[in-house]
């Protein structure tokens, strides 16, 4: 029997549900059931549980079902994880599973394990095949979203260094009759530590704040008493989500962060944007320019009763050119409007009642179309969590190979080995494209 | 006429790949036919006179761990041994040597003539008899008819191969010798894929008109190593040295101005030729900025003047030939013996192969060689023998064996042909294993020699050899395991002396023979260590398989994971455009390449391991699928 590695996602569609589950499955899975309760999981029986973080400290708690091979979903050692936590805790428990040695499930990949075990009939073959494509073209689009940017551009970078000093490398053990020693003279281990570098950076960036850092960025217009805090509590639903509770310094009053679906939605406040003196706001308020320069989208909250006021349309005119305006009427309560949401020349307008509750759910949809979430398949967070996984393993064999005295050959393995858990993110890179690497910028051959 | 003897296995061509396959199948015990259009020239080298190098070295090495000729018979021809990266680690260390041209063509007949089982004939061949579409036999330019229960083609350069010299051009199989045009012209109506490549050589200069003076002079190493596993160093012939100068920018200038008349650079020649070996005008022009290339001068032999000037692969016209060779350091009287040409001929795509080197599309006839888009006689030769012994195993109605990338430089060569093509004719470089670490010319006996007993291609001698060889490499890391030393025991003293620090805790002598550090030899010397293996070679096993143990096991792992892949057959007639799931790009690729494995599709360019669950389950539901024949 092959070894099979150790899968582990959220179960559940992302969403406001009470339960959340996490499935673990693999080759023996006691060991990281026992480090994540904190003792032996019972087969087959649901057991009321802490989830534990590597500190000891909770994550959460709820019920644990441990399911040994041959008699669970996949044919395989099961865990599920089911929390009380939204989306932000489970996340948490599968990067805790990450931390044990499992790893970020294919898309469809519980259905296939169960399939290649005979834990599906044959009329089910053909569901999991089209499961397996939609899942595939799902993850490809996800991956996409997640790789825009500064991120996907350090990760570039990052493999471009690595492909040349493996280039050096390699040369130096195929071609010893060459002249030239290629990795003496190129300082081997120093463009290894500004890999290394490199990495570290993408790591801080990607861990900042916390994983739900990227997001939609919105700003939000509107002014006081027109039902601002009232809609952020209802877009974040009944269990309070305020991430960044207005609170403190001038500073902190001009962002403010919340979750919905998983999705983070930074809020710039412009009600904040004033004319001041006071140095510290004005700092505070440059960087609110600088965010919405960055913004996905702009939100005009306007009181269905007053209309819109003066010091909006200014903020308005400020705003980036192309930033999509999405104008949201509140208090319909008070007109006896029922909702409503109208599209046209790429405005939106969202008639809604911040307060009734009423057409909250159209407004909960639009922004979330906009940032491209979808129920079905995987998010954005395991495509991301994916990318992160492949980097951590590429540092562990950055850092066996910058160890001590290790021999070239050496070296070049755990090079390979890190480059090869970076083709995850950037797609194979073969021998012969190393080859062809090293033909194109060193005249080799006799 | 028909010839009356029926043979199990006919081999076509007497290079490097056509004896060895003769000789593997020979070995096997059934009847082979070596043909060759000239007896004189089997074993010929027909380019550089050197066996081994990086990756090469270690592809000679497997040839004899798998009883194949090729190492000893360069052990009694050779003339300079040296280990290249002798001071890097094992993994990366490879033998290569200079071999007199007559003497290694005289080992190889003398082993071909003395091989039971095996007979040689001299004449061209024009045609393979077919029936439907399996082969059964060839036909000779006499218009002979041999029969046989299945065909080695190793035709080499030979088919439709075309000689350039400047502008002018001539039919010919290398220079000296005519080329296979009517049976290149057969195989062309039989529809086989059919693709160009070109290669070349130097002009061959006479060593009296060199002053060796001026150059820097490149000795052997010392001790003398030995190719064969059973090699013994008292087996060679005298010992020369190589040298080494170099062009500059007259040279280089020189070139440019005869580049208007070079068959390469004005369009005459098609064929794509390799990057690693170019000519030298090809340097010139793609690394200008280069002032200066490195020359080898490389004796042909002990009993010629005539020297292969490596690194001046040339097919200029001879007037600039001449005066391109006579502006190097050293050259300046040369005289060439013989001038520097390209070549053009024909190869065949290789991923119309099976990995038993069978064509796909004709039953019973197999390729080895250049035939197949590679370059180098290593190559060659571990294809031939490769080929040999699946084309024996047929003849037996046995099933085909190959070795996996796991297991062999070999198997990494024929897979890389078969699942991904040649865009250039294929060279062995260590960066294309990636198991490295595990396929070394140290080991190579290890990994091979068992499975080509079974095959009977491994006589009793190298086995007896072999297997006292492994029982001891066995008993000293048994002894290793099981001998500890205590820190109570060992002298403070004696533990900095060996090993740069007291140790705080008992320790076995394998343990400590892990730490990067400490030699074997070193370790032996410890207080208590007792008595060491006398043979070397076991002692360097034993070191070895200490220092990479962490790595190799690391492998294994990884290779369990995937084997399972490799014994999920898919069936070569499957048409993939019926799987649904597919893309349409994958399902091109896949009717394209025809994998026999789950794990060769999975290494296809293209094909994503979405496509590889979706084949997972339409195998699983059913379709064709053939796992009672194991793949060995």
């Amino acid at each position: 029997m092959p070894k099979v590695d150790i899968i582990a996602a959220i179960a559940t569609a992302p969403g406001r549900g009470g339960i959340g589950v996490v499935r673990v499955s693999g080759e023996s899975l006691l060991d990281l059931a026992r480090a994540v309760l904190g003792k032996d999981p019972v087969p087959r029986v649901a057991t009321l549980s802490n989830f534990l973080a590597s500190d000891g400290s909770v994550i959460d708690q709820g019920l644990a079902l441990y399911f040994p091979a041959p008699h669970s979903y996949t044919g395989e050692d099961v865990l599920e994880l089911q929390g009380h936590g939204g989306d932000a805790v489970l996340r948490l428990l599968v990067c805790r599973c990450l931390e044990l040695g499992a790893r970020p499930a294919e898309p469809g990949e519980f259905t296939r394990r169960a399939f290649l075990n005979d834990k599906m009939d044959l009329a089910q073959a053909e569901s999991v095949v089209d499961l397996i494509d939609a899942a595939t073209t799902e993850a490809a689009k996800t991956a996409m979203r997640s790789l825009r940017g500064e991120f996907s551009h350090a990760i570039h970078q990052l493999v471009d260094a690595l492909v040349n000093l493996r280039m050096l490398v390699e040369a130096t053990l195929d071609f010893p009759e060459e002249k030239i020693d290629f990795l003496a003279e190129s300082d081997a281990m120093g463009q290894l530590a500004g890999i290394k570098t490199r990495l570290e950076d993408i790591f801080r960036r990607a861990k900042q704040g916390s994983l739900l850092r990227e997001g939609m960025h919105i700003v939000l217009i509107g002014q006081p008493n027109v039902g601002k805090s009232s809609l952020l509590n209802q877009l974040a639903g009944e269990e309070v989500a305020i991430v960044t509770p207005v609170a403190g310094t001038t500073r902190d009053a001009i962002r403010q962060h919340i979750e919905i679906d998983g999705v983070a939605l930074h809020f710039i406040d412009t009600a904040g944007l004033r004319e001041t003196e006071d140095e510290i706001e004005k700092m505070g308020i440059a960087r609110a320019w600088r965010a919405i320069e960055h913004a996905n989208v702009a939100l005009l909250l306007i009181d269905a009763v007053k209309g819109v006021a003066p010091a909006d349309l200014e903020i308005i005119s400020r705003l980036p050119t192309g930033l999509p305006l999405v104008r949201v009427f509140n208090k319909i309560d008070l007109v006896g409007q029922g909702p409503a949401a109208i599209s046209s020349g790429g405005v939106t307008d969202i008639l809604l009642s911040a307060k009734t509750g009423a057409g909250m759910e159209l407004l909960h949809r639009h922004l979330l179309q906009i940032v491209g979430w979808q129920h079905s398949g995987e998010g954005l967070f395991m495509a991301r969590e994916r990318h992160l996984s492949a980097l951590r393993e590429a540092r562990e064999h950055l850092d066996m190979a910058g160890a001590g005295d290790c021999q070239i050959e050496l070296f070049a393995e755990e090079l390979k080995l890190a480059q090869r858990a970076l083709s995850s993110i950037t797609g194979e890179f073969g021998s012969d494209d190393l080859l062809g690497e090293i033909f194109s910028r060193f005249c080799i051959g006799k | 006429m028909l010839f009356p003897t029926k043979f199990d296995v006919i081999v076509i061509g007497g290079g490097h790949a056509g004896t060895e396959a003769a000789l593997a199948s020979a070995r096997m015990g059934v009847t082979t036919l070596l043909l060759t259009h000239n007896i004189e020239t089997l074993g010929q080298m027909s380019c550089n006179p050197s066996i081994g190098g990086i990756g090469k070295g270690h592809l000679v090495k497997e040839v004899d761990a798998l009883g194949g000729a090729m190492a000893t018979a360069t052990d009694e021809a050779g003339i300079q041994f040296r280990i290249l990266n002798s001071s890097k680690g094992p993994a990366v260390r490879a033998t290569r040597a200079q071999a007199d041209r007559v003497l290694y063509k005289q080992a190889i007949r003398n082993r071909l003539e003395n091989q039971p089982n095996l007979w040689l004939f001299q004449q061209a061949v024009d045609d393979l008899i077919l029936e439907n579409d399996r082969v059964a036999g060839v036909k000779t330019q006499l218009g002979l008819h041999f029969r046989a229960k299945t065909v080695v083609l190793t035709a080499g350069t030979f088919l439709a191969g075309l000689v350039h010299v400047g502008q002018s051009n001539y039919r010919a199989g290398r220079a000296g010798d005519p080329p296979s045009i009517t049976l290149a012209l057969r195989l062309r109506e039989l529809r086989l894929p059919v693709l160009r490549f070109k290669t070349g050589t130097p002009p061959r200069i006479d060593g009296r008109s060199l002053d060796y003076s001026v150059m820097v002079e490149q000795p052997g190493d010392d001790p003398v190593p030995v190719f064969s596993f059973l090699g013994d160093p008292a087996t060679h012939p005298r010992q020369m040295p190589c040298w080494i100068t170099q062009t500059n920018l007259r040279t280089h200038e020189i070139i440019r101005g005869g580049l208007d008349r070079s068959p390469l650079y004005t369009g005459v020649i098609e064929g794509v030729g390799p990057r690693y070996c170019p000519s030298i005008e090809d340097k010139i022009m793609r690394f200008s900025g280069k002032d200066s290339h490195q020359i080898f001068v490389e004796p042909e032999g002990l009993n010629t003047h005539e020297i292969y000037p490596n690194g001046i692969s040339t097919s200029l016209p001879f007037d600039v030939q001449v005066e391109l060779v006579r502006s190097i350091r050293g050259f300046e009287n040369a005289h060439i013996t013989r001038p520097g040409y390209a070549i053009e001929y024909d190869y065949f795509d290789p991923l119309g192969l099976k990995s038993s080197l069978e064509t796909k599309m004709i039953h019973g006839l197999f390729f080895a060689g250049q035939i197949n888009g590679t370059t180098g006689y290593e190559e060659a030769a571990a294809q031939g023998l490769l080929a040999g012994i699946n084309a024996g195993l047929m003849a037996q109605e046995k099933s085909a064996w190959h070795p996996g990338r796991d297991q062999a430089y070999m198997g990494v060569m024929v897979d890389d042909l078969i699942t991904r093509g040649v865009v250039e004719p294929y060279r062995m470089f260590t960066s294309r294993a990636e198991y490295r670490l595990m396929l070394r010319e140290d080991n190579a006996d290890l990994r091979l020699t068992e499975a080509g007993r079974s095959l009977g291609v491994v006589d009793d001698e190298r086995w007896r050899h072999f297997e006292e060889k492994r029982e001891a490499i066995a008993r000293e890391q048994e002894r290793l395991k099981s001998t500890w030393v205590s820190p109570r025991l060992l002298p403070q003293e004696e533990a900095v002396r060996v090993l740069g620090k007291g140790i705080e805790r008992e320790y076995s002598l394998l343990d400590l023979l892990r730490r990067p550090d400490i030699s074997y030899a070193d370790l032996m010397t410890l207080p208590g260590a007792g008595e060491s293996v006398k043979d070397e070679r076991v002692a360097e096993q034993v070191e070895i398989q200490a220092k990479y143990q962490g790595y190799i096991s690391r492998q294994l792992e990884e290779i369990a994971r995937h084997q399972h892949y490799e014994t999920l057959l898919l069936p070569l007639e499957l048409d993939y455009r019926e799987v649904p799931g597919l893309s349409i790009e994958v399902q091109q690729k896949l009717n394209h390449h025809k994998p026999e494995t789950l794990g060769q599709a999975a290494r296809i360019s293209g094909v994503t391991p979405a496509a590889i669950s979706v084949l997972l389950v339409h195998l699983k539901r059913g379709f064709s699928i053939n796992n009672d024949k194991k793949i060995a």
